[in-house]
């Protein structure tokens, strides 16, 4: 690979700031939606993490027990990576009174994982829909998979070392007004997408 | 090749697909399903026309499904569910049913809305997907993780907990010991003339003084009490909340037990006797190993004194 294609430059971040933006204003605007209440949004980071970093990163989720995290793959028109949300346990509460279906107040391990499912469905599909319609492609998204409850995360990323050096992160994070919910939305593109999406912010920055 | 053979292909394909496809209207009525349905429901696409979902399978948590559903018709987005939620939204048999392992198909789901051309949805489809497989293998990893972790911290002749586990534990008991304050005392115990037992014997009759042994141990000890085989023919137990007063009645009690319980060996009957020390915790000890030191001395003040008895560490000498 073109070590050029490895490097990003500044216009290249503005303009995946941008798209980032609007598409998890859209994700937060469903999110408010079904749970009636605002959010609050940061500006969203774009990086090229090398693999280390994010091996510390989730490094970093595995040992601290109180955070849960959701990953899901998507692929199509070119790009494919991965999506991975991170909670923090200390929302589940907040959420589960938020969440009016469900007339419990602390939340058990399944409601817990149920919150999850659906704050990573609205989350990360809202996101990846609203970048997919910016960019003019279509995504598939992979089944979602719950990590540390089954996984060991670190051996996630152990075995991937050779694969890959670096990798296109969009971090979001999501806070709801007056309540104690936070969380992490990390979008992860492959090397091997980094191309493409230049090809597509050139498009959209002429 | 003209487009209606290629719509037929595409039929044929959705028909035949091992992935259960099925469409729902606003009042969750089959609009229409593909093969897999047909054949894991038994129920035919014709029948299930129209009619409600919950209504066909009255084993689905309609709230649950309903409270998914909602969103994708709201928000038109796509909402996966998986497995660990629920293992299965429809409780069709095993694909495996004679080699299996699982009594039912594991499922993962999608939802996703089908919009019309106004950009309406009406109607939305339902993606099943057969994980069982999946399922499976992870209870069978679970299964034997568990399995390793206990052979790993047990010892294979006895069962009790192996030194190196043993050693762990005494060392987290030592640290709350200095917090709580809180009364405990270590037992090292030791069988008396093990060596003879062996020469005499035979080792596979000193294995099964060895198992006596624990299983005395075992039956005696309080379920909150912790037993390990320290080595050889050596034994160490930690018992909480006792004073070391009340460590030595446990401890007499322990050694007439064995006492009076020959093993039988072949048709022979092996008396044999056990010598204990015991030391209470005290805050003289800068570590565990203090500790086990104090009992392994009050243990052999017991074999100096004529093997058979019990002796209690002096924390002032």
């Amino acid at each position: 690979m073109d070590t050029n294609d490895l490097k990003l430059e500044e216009d290249y971040i503005d303009c995946f700031q941008e798209i980032a933006n609007v598409a998890m204003g859209r994700a937060a605007d469903l999110l408010a939606r079904i749970l009636e209440v605002f959010i609050i949004l940061p500006i969203p980071n774009v990086n090229l993490l090398e693999a280390s970093e994010l091996k510390m990163a989730l490094s970093a989720i595995d040992e601290n027990e109180q955070v849960s995290a959701v990953c899901q793959g998507f692929i199509g028109g070119g790009l494919s990576g991965e999506a991975l949300l991170i909670f923090n346990d200390t929302s589940f509460t907040d959420i589960a009174k938020l969440n009016k279906n469900k007339a419990i107040k602390e939340a058990d391990e399944s409601l817990e994982l149920e919150i999850l499912m659906d704050t990573s469905n609205i989350l990360i599909g809202a996101c990846l829909k609203g970048i997919a319609e910016q960019l003019d492609i279509n995504f598939s998204q992979g089944h979602p998979t719950v990590l540390g409850r089954h996984v060991n995360i670190s051996d996630l990323v152990k075995n991937n070392d050779q694969r890959w050096k670096k990798t296109l992160a969009i971090e979001i994070n999501y806070t709801i007004e007056n309540h104690n919910v936070n969380c992490d939305l990390l979008l992860l593109f492959t090397e091997d997408s980094l191309k493409m999406l230049k090809e597509k912010a050139n498009y959209l920055l002429s | 090749m003209d487009d209606i053979t290629e719509f037929h292909w595409l039929m044929d394909m959705i028909q035949n697909i091992d992935v259960g496809l099925i469409i729902l209207d606003r009042e969750y009525r089959v609009q229409t399903w593909n093969g897999f349905m047909e054949n894991h429901s038994g129920i035919s696409a014709d029948r299930a026309k129209s009619k409600e979902i919950f209504e066909l399978f009255p084993e689905i948590d309609k709230k649950w499904l309903i409270n998914k559903a909602e969103s994708v018709f709201l928000l038109k987005n796509q909402a996966f569910t998986i497995w660990e939620q629920r293992p299965y939204v429809f409780r069709f048999k095993n694909y495996r049913p004679i080699t299996g392992t699982a009594n039912f198909m594991y499922q993962n789901t999608t939802i996703f809305p089908l919009e019309s051309a106004q950009g309406e949805v009406q109607y939305i489809s339902l993606l099943i997907y057969d994980v069982t497989d999946v399922a499976s293998n992870r209870a069978a990893l679970k299964a034997a993780n568990a399995n390793l972790k206990k052979l790993s911290r047990s010892d294979t002749l006895t069962g009790l907990y192996n030194r190196g586990y043993w050693e762990k534990l005494l060392r987290s008991e030592f640290r709350r010991a200095k917090r709580t304050r809180h009364p405990l005392s270590l037992i090292m115990l030791d069988i008396d003339y093990f060596k003879k037992i062996n020469d005499t014997y035979g080792h596979q009759a000193g294995d099964d003084v060895i198992r006596s042994t624990s299983t005395i141990i075992t039956q005696c000890k309080r379920e909150t009490d912790i037993a390990g085989r320290y080595g050889g023919e050596e034994f160490c137990l930690i018992l909480i909340d006792t004073t070391a007063k009340n460590a030595a009645l446990f401890a007499n009690r322990l050694r007439q037990t064995i006492e009076k319980k020959p093993v039988i060996y072949m048709s022979k009957k092996i008396h044999y006797t056990i010598s204990l020390g015991i030391a209470e915790f005290n805050y003289k000890f800068s570590s565990h190993e203090d500790w086990l030191k104090a009992s392994d001395k009050a243990l052999y003040q017991s074999k100096e004194g004529g093997r058979n008895q019990i002796s209690i560490y002096n924390h002032d000498t």
